[in-house]
């Protein structure tokens, strides 16, 4: 027992002062300078930025990216991750296509259907992680290796080509210049906001995230939150299958392999923790469209492909190195004495 | 005479607390010197900067006759101050000479010796008469014998400065003995010995100087001890107004009996556990550290399965499976000892940490909570306990100890508990909080509920418990009215765990638990 | 106690378990299929057996400090296709060319070490920014186009013999030996694994957490550097998507080996038997001829049955400690 507070937890702790509250604010407000100058940028000097058909692009892709963020984001909130976003995806992709394809089920009882696989799937990594105590972090890698080949058994690695062009045509949906899938992202974002704002399910989440402990001591059933927050991050990568499956008018195997780096970059970008117990959705938004615009100049500028998963790696640390600088400047601040 | 280490004007800040404020400390070569305060007074935080966990705001440290900055603990070591702190800091899969050598493994062509550092643990294991064998991975070891490890370690470092923070804690009466008579000659072979301890007979028989911390500042500086008593020190620590106990009398009503254990048994290793605690009642649970106090209030929580007995609450049956339970259905809230790690959720905000035990009553319409019903709901509360924070947003965190613990406090008053266990409720927590703390435990037992109070500090016990079970290695081995009456009470209170001891243990088989000495 | 004291004592000994199992697949392997114990099974499994075994104890020693290093199989790559432009296009020695490669793996490693250390950031989310830039700089490099053109003495050295060993069997074992004696007997694997067990009381006995990390990070490097080398010498060309792959069996492998993710604990011999059950569970698969997707199923179970009995073990074994202490205390 220590008579003071650890400086640890005083630098940890500033997460709802008022201090803080500005910083993180100014955080966000930082993102969205970036966004508009990259932005601004790209509108006045790449070509094709401004094109009908790149603003389509650009936001069908930045709806996914979006709705993947939140999907790793939502565990971070626990303090854990969810490594198997990616295979839930592929799954919930091949079970849309199923549905459709060989069940000829509707549309919208079909992609319920995904949804549900997804929490399913999620919901048993909770399980997992409840039941044996170990890290989130080993349970999904090896749950993503089980659903990936799973998947491969069942489907033997065959895609679902003939779907319904009414399904198909959800990833062609326009609002203006955007693509629609920017409004599924904006209803995703609501309920989140709704949740971690105004529910029940949302404190409990952050509370479990930031001190596992004293919530169960408070009554907060930990186990129920935990299952349910994987559920729900399953449910979530499962809409961003469904999306991409919409979007490629099949649905194939190799959905979602790429997600890993994306869906941890969006909401750390947006100064959701690593450690648990705070999230910011609009924060993840943002950084999801930082992504987005940037890896779209870049590929609008000729830089070939290769290179820009090297810059979003640069992002990354770049994002990560500021908030390091913003702290070690806190404290400098606040010991004049060194 | 000049210090070998001196901490001049030494200032360190937390949000929303002052913890050292402008202090003072001298050591000279050759004296043992007592370092005493209450909890929270800043003995921790002091040594954390003498040993480079923290950097002081403002201040300085001077050892021999140099200004030093330790940035982190491997400057201090190398300047030449051994520590042994207060909390265990081992590695638990390494060997008990690995532990004590860990920053200086003897080599030979970059192969690490570990025989050569066995023998070299031996001589200090020998010095202090610890028999274990030092290839023994330290998580074999009970609590004493990690303490006597650290304190070789220590030893080992041959230091010109040796600080000890607590070092007979938790460590046996022969053990304490032969730990003196070391420092004793350390002392007369020039080493400077800093001794922080809550136990002021040894203070007393062993220091020559002491400094005395209270709040954060300093109340005593070197002043030599020669003299002084028992009640100077205290009237130090804790101020000559608080030392007077201003409760006043209270005569317990007590009603229905809320929480009543017969024959209990529990997987942490309690044995036939009987108590009855009645509605308007105050009762202790006193014991030594490690008696299983604690782990009975965990247990009522369902943390430990109740393997045996009937635990009744209102007289109906109850089997709690988890902390959910105890509040939902049977009104039981559980105070943490441990604020920071159990109690609070720090990074959060005021509102979430008293509200946590509420939010399913707060939901309105569509399953939503309105933060401004939120605050509603516990603004009286926090006014109520007069918690002192800029805003109900402010993280709990940045509150000073004692309006953390009233928060930690509020949140169970907020879901009208009716069983109330309330663990070391002001350990860390300042003198002025203390005295509301103490008030408010009376009044919650006034308004009926029914309090089950922990507490390792005896005056603490005294003052407020209406009666007190006495704890003994998993068992309740007492039961007593409390007269109020400090000196026959906490004698028949030591009385009571002696006579266990004698009866159940036969020194030889348990050498290691004996001394679980209280403060 | 209820347990026979023969049980507890095999279930402390922590790799014995996963040996029988490991000796139990053989047993079946060989008992379902003439061809496992052919010469060229045999020889297939020894050239996956010397890349993984790197790859694995590459993360080991991550996972020993209790961090982890997600940018393993980038560095591979990045180092295999700087080995192999080193070969092809300028001409440099193999020898010359291996320390050189292995020396880039060295100072990736160094860059995540030294990131994590100053930055004090979370050591996962520098190795994923990592993995990103350094699988950015493989691709931008070689426009995901392989060099082929490896020397032959390349190719034959890995094939080559010394007496009637292979010579690709001493790359897992040197490895293995090399690794263990880093752990068990030099300062620095001392401090690492301390460090691991309690970082607060490492620091606090005057270790040096920034050094270690970055120790930790320039071996873990240079492990997974000297395995993309042997990646190309595998397959005698220098793929781009050399190390796309590595990242589930880097973790698989530590991890059912009996590896504490939270640091302080690894077991060498542990992780070198995983290695060998996984090769033995694709040999399987492959053996009896099934879909190649139930490779990844399999592991995925592996790895989740391996962790709930390591947890059960060592619950059973905290449990055993506990009772002890109440019931003479």
């Amino acid at each position: 027992m220590s008579d003071v507070i650890e400086p640890r937890a005083g630098a940890r702790a500033g997460a709802a002062s008022w201090g803080d509250r500005l910083l993180r604010v100014a955080h966000a407000g930082g993102l969205l300078l970036v966004i508009v100058l990259i932005t601004g940028g790209a509108s006045l000097f790449v070509p094709n930025f401004l094109s009908p058909f790149n603003q389509f692009t650009l936001t069908r892709n930045l709806g996914v990216d979006i709705i993947i963020g939140f999907g790793m984001m939502v565990v971070l909130g626990l303090g854990h991750m969810n490594l198997a976003l990616g295979a839930i995806g592929a799954c919930a992709a091949m079970v849309v296509g199923f549905c459709l394809q060989t069940l000829g089920l509707p549309i919208p009882l079909a992609i319920a259907g995904a949804i549900l696989a997804g929490a399913l799937l999620g919901a048993l990594n909770g399980v997992l992680v409840v039941r044996t105590g170990l890290d989130s972090f080993i349970i999904t890698l090896a749950t993503a290796s089980l659903y990936f080949g799973l998947m491969f058994i069942l489907t033997r690695a065959e895609a679902f080509r003939d779907l319904p062009a009414d399904f198909s045509a959800l990833g062609k949906g326009r609002v203006g210049p955007y693509s629609s899938f920017l409004v599924i992202a904006g209803v995703v974002a609501a309920g989140l906001v709704v949740i971690f704002n105004f529910s029940e399910l949302g404190r409990q989440i952050l509370a479990t995230g930031a001190n596992r402990t004293a919530a169960s001591l408070s009554g907060i059933p930990v186990n129920r939150v935990i299952i349910v927050t994987h559920a729900l991050s399953g449910a979530i990568a499962a809409i961003a299958g469904v999306m991409v499956t919409a979007r490629l008018a099949s649905a194939l195997p190799s959905i979602g392999e790429e997600w890993l780096l994306p869906s941890f970059l969006a909401p750390l970008l947006g100064g959701t923790l690593l450690a648990g117990g705070f999230v910011s959705v609009i924060g993840a938004a943002l950084g999801a469209i930082l992504l987005s615009v940037l890896q779209n100049t870049l590929v609008l500028l000729n830089v070939s492909g290769f290179w820009i998963q090297f810059f979003l790696g640069l992002a990354l640390l770049a994002a990560v190195g500021i908030d390091r600088w913003r702290v070690v400047q806190t404290q400098k601040r606040g010991t004049p004495g060194r | 005479m000049s210090a070998l280490l001196a901490v001049n004007g030494v200032s360190k800040s937390y949000p929303g607390v002052r913890a050292l404020d402008r202090v003072n400390l001298s050591l000279e070569a050759g004296e043992i010197h007592a370092l005493v305060g209450e909890n929270g007074a800043g003995k921790s935080s002091l040594i954390k900067i003498l040993t480079g966990v923290i950097a002081p705001d403002e201040g300085e440290i001077v050892l021999g006759g140099a200004p030093m900055r330790f940035a982190r603990p491997r400057e201090s070591l190398a300047a030449g101050i051994a520590v042994v702190h207060q909390e265990r800091n081992l590695i638990p899969r390494y060997s008990v000479a690995e532990n004590m050598f860990l920053d200086r493994l003897p080599t030979r062509s970059g192969v690490v010796q570990h025989r050569q550092m066995q023998d070299d643990a031996r001589r200090w294991l020998d010095v202090l008469e610890l028999a274990v064998d030092p290839a023994t991975p330290v998580r074999y070891l009970s609590v004493a014998q990690m303490q006597l490890v650290e304190i070789g370690r220590a030893l080992s470092l041959q230091s010109k400065v040796l600080l000890l923070d607590e070092p007979t804690a938790s460590i046996t009466e022969h053990e304490v003995e032969r730990l003196i008579g070391i420092l004793r000659r350390l002392r007369d072979q020039g080493t400077a010995i800093l001794f922080v301890s809550h136990k002021l007979e040894e203070v007393i028989s062993l220091c020559d100087r002491i400094t005395v911390l209270r709040d954060g500042q300093n109340t005593a500086d070197a002043r030599p001890l020669v003299g002084m008593s028992k009640d100077d020190i205290v009237t130090l620590m804790v101020g000559r107004e608080a030392a007077v106990t201003e409760l006043g009398e209270r005569t317990a009503t007590p009603g229905q009996c809320r929480l009543e254990l017969s024959g209990v048994a529990t997987a942490a290793g309690h044995e036939g556990i009987d108590l009855k605690v009645h509605a308007g009642e105050v009762v202790g649970l006193y014991g030594l550290v490690g008696a299983g106090r604690t782990e009975l209030a965990k247990a009522l929580l369902g943390a430990y399965p109740v393997t045996a007995g009937s635990v009744r609450v209102d007289g109906k049956p109850a089997r709690i499976r988890n902390p959910l339970e105890a509040l939902r259905r049977w009104r039981l809230g559980y105070v943490s000892e441990d604020r920071k790690g159990e109690g609070l959720i720090l990074a959060h905000s005021v509102t979430r940490n008293t509200a946590i035990t509420v939010w399913h009553r707060l939901r309105r319409a569509g399953g939503l909570i309105w933060g401004a019903i939120e605050k509603a709901y516990i603004r009286p509360l926090i006014e109520r306990l007069d918690v002192r924070t800029p805003s109900l947003d402010q993280a709990v965190g940045n509150l000073s100890g004692g309006n953390q613990q009233k928060v930690s406090v509020a949140k169970w008053l907020a879901a009208d508990t009716r069983i109330l266990i309330i663990d070391e409720p002001t350990v860390g927590v300042d003198v002025r909080t203390k005295g509301y703390l103490h008030r408010l435990v009376w009044k919650l037992a006034d308004e009926g509920t029914a309090v089950v109070l922990i507490t390792s500090e005896l005056a603490e016990m005294i003052q407020l418990a209406d009666r007190i079970y006495v704890m003994n290695r998993y068992r309740v081995v007492g039961d007593i009215a409390n007269s109020r009456d400090y000196d026959a009470m906490s004698g028949a209170l030591m009385q009571i765990i002696q006579a266990d001891n004698d009866r159940r243990v036969p020194p030889a088989t348990a050498p290691e638990n004996r001394g679980g000495k209280h403060v | 106690m209820t347990s026979s004291p023969l049980l507890a004592r095999l279930l402390r000994i922590e790799w014995l378990p996963l040996l029988a199992m490991a000796v139990a697949a053989i047993i079946v392997l060989a008992l379902i299929s003439s061809s496992f114990f052919s010469t060229y099974n045999l020889f297939v499994m020894l050239r996956i057996l010397s890349v993984t075994s790197l790859v694995a104890l590459s993360q080991m020693v991550t996972i020993a400090i209790g961090q982890m290093n997600l940018a393993v199989g980038a560095i591979g790559g990045l180092v295999a296709i700087l080995f192999g432009a080193m070969l092809e296009l300028y001409g440099v020695p193999i020898p010359l060319a291996v320390l050189a490669a292995v020396g880039v793996g060295l100072a990736c490693g160094a860059i995540n070490g030294w990131l994590i250390a100053w930055t004090r950031i979370n050591g996962f989310i520098i190795t994923l920014a990592m993995l990103s830039v350094f699988t950015g700089l493989n691709y931008g490099i070689t426009k995901s186009i392989p060099f082929y053109n490896m020397p032959q003495a390349l190719k034959s050295a890995y094939d080559s013999y010394l007496g009637p060993v292979p010579m690709i069997l001493f790359i897992p074992v040197l490895a293995a030996l090399g690794v263990g004696f880093i752990l068990n007997f030099t300062r620095a694997g001392r401090h690492m694994l301390a460090m691991g067990g309690n970082p607060a009381a490492a620091e606090l006995a005057g270790i040096s957490i920034s050094r270690t990390t970055i120790f930790t990070h320039v071996l873990s490097g240079g492990l997974a550097g000297l395995a993309g080398v042997v990646a190309v010498a595998r397959l005698g060309t220098a793929e781009p998507t050399i190390g796309a792959d590595w990242l589930l069996a880097s973790f698989a492998a530590p991890v059912i080996g009996g590896a504490a993710l939270a640091g302080g604990y690894v077991s060498v011999i542990g992780t070198m038997i995983a290695v060998v059950l996984v090769i033995l569970l694709e040999n399987g698969l492959l053996l009896a001829r099934t879909n190649p997707f139930y490779v990844q199923f399999f592991l995925g179970a592996l790895i989740l049955l391996a962790v709930m009995f390591n947890q059960w073990r060592a619950r059973r074994v905290a449990m055993r400690v506990t009772t002890r202490r109440v019931v003479s205390p």
